[in-house]
């Protein structure tokens, strides 16, 4: 059986976090969340995660900087943007500094977990 | 052949000739200077068009994405509840009803915050023009003070007032006024959290204007927010807690009523904003 990955979900609207943690888990997803950039970061160098879900819009750290120091400090990562307000300038950025995907809010949960399967798929092809 | 030509000069033809020519050649120079300098200023008024347009539609881009972000913010955990009830529902039978109106409870709750960023928006794009009376602005900050006594007492906020004697009346709106200080109040409250002071202020100024002051001892707000606090979609507060849209709708209010609205702030000691209203509407420069 295959393993599913594991996933940080760092978004600073709690609601959103433990409602999108609870759905995650009830298809067998293992999901730690953070509230914050830093809090992200700091779960990072504890252990590691197979695909971030990162918002863009928080406050002291915006996803966009979070993003650029998680693929400083872990190019590896696949990194998911979730974002309320997508536009091409944006999607554009989130390439630039390594982002795997853009999602926008609100997004079906099939999607969301059917990008997580694609990025985590593309992580593991790079180990083989 | 004598040409009498002005000044009193009497020359020979050549001369005159000359005289004409030279004038007519600088007549066409100082057309042509005054044409290139008209030309010039087509271009730079151009220049500021252009320039205004290319700020009016970064604005609308911000506040387009402003209203996006706050609008999918609650549509995106609406959904969440809705994906679990259907997600309960498959799996138990029947689901737990607490969950069941934890879920429900929630859904209206990111409903009504949805409202709230439409009615505000409704409010900040409504330009209707002021209704001009007289305002006894005293009586207007005393009677919105009134209003958030409670929470001042029950937060342990002391609410001080520091009103003008003899403050001359103004002709203004007195509704959208009331907005105004109301806002400015609550937005006070809440930078204090708990403990502190919020004194409210009228004066008038030695140019004539009457002026409200909120003073809060808050947290204050960084020098790199300073700028954009009142900027539609601005907002410090944590998500779901504040629209951002309050202070501009006060700035916009302000502006309709040709007065000014400024801030000062220092981190860890509080802001102090004033807004300046002219005694008759329709003033707008100091």
């Amino acid at each position: 059986m295959a393993t599913l990955p594991t996933i940080l979900l760092v978004d600073d609207e709690e609601r959103f976090r433990t409602n999108l943690s609870k759905l995650l888990a009830a298809h067998g997803y293992e999901v730690t969340t953070a509230d914050s950039g830093p809090r992200a970061l700091a779960e990072l160098a504890r252990q590691p995660f197979d695909v971030v879900l990162l918002d863009v819009r928080m406050p002291a750290m915006s996803g966009l900087e979070t993003l650029k120091a998680i693929k400083q400090d872990y190019p590896d990562s696949e990194v998911i943007i979730l974002t309320g307000h997508a536009s091409v300038d944006a999607a554009a950025e989130v390439i630039r500094l390594g982002g795997s995907e853009l999602l926008l809010k609100p997004c079906p949960l099939e999607e969301i977990i059917a990008k997580i399967e694609t990025a985590y798929e593309r992580k593991l092809a790079r180990r083989e | 052949m004598i040409l009498a030509i002005p000044l009193g000069f009497q020359v020979g033809l050549p001369y005159a000739l000359a005289a004409v020519l030279l004038a007519g050649l600088s007549c066409i120079t100082v057309s042509q200077v005054l044409s290139q300098k008209a030309a010039a200023e087509r271009q730079k008024d151009l220049s500021a068009a252009q320039l205004l347009q290319s700020q009016k539609l970064a604005a609308i881009g911000e506040l387009s994405a402003g209203i996006a972000h706050e609008i999918n913010n609650p549509l995106a955990i609406i959904r969440q509840e809705a994906e679990w009830l259907l997600h309960l529902y498959k799996k138990e039978a029947p689901p737990d009803p607490a969950e069941v109106n934890n879920c429900l409870t929630e859904i209206v709750r990111q409903v009504d915050r949805a409202r709230e960023i439409t009615h505000n928006l409704l409010d900040f794009a409504r330009r209707r023009q002021p209704v001009v009376q007289a305002v006894d602005l005293n009586r207007l900050v005393e009677d919105m003070t009134r209003l958030v006594e409670k929470e001042a007492h029950t937060r342990h906020i002391s609410l001080e007032k520091q009103l003008y004697p003899d403050l001359p009346l103004i002709e203004s709106d007195s509704p959208l006024l009331r907005q105004v200080i109301l806002n400015l109040l609550n937005n006070a409250i809440q930078a204090v959290g708990r403990n502190g002071t919020v004194t409210v202020a009228t004066r008038l100024g030695d140019d004539g204007w009457v002026m409200v002051q909120v003073a809060d001892t808050g947290c204050g707000i960084p020098p790199e927010n300073l700028a954009q606090i009142f900027d539609p979609f601005f907002t410090t507060k944590p998500q779901g807690k504040g629209t951002g849209l309050g202070l501009s709708i006060c700035h916009g209010i302000i502006e309709r009523l040709g007065g000014k609205i400024t801030v000062a702030s220092k981190v860890g000691q509080g802001s102090v904003f004033t807004v300046q209203l002219p005694q008759t509407l329709g003033r707008r420069e100091v």
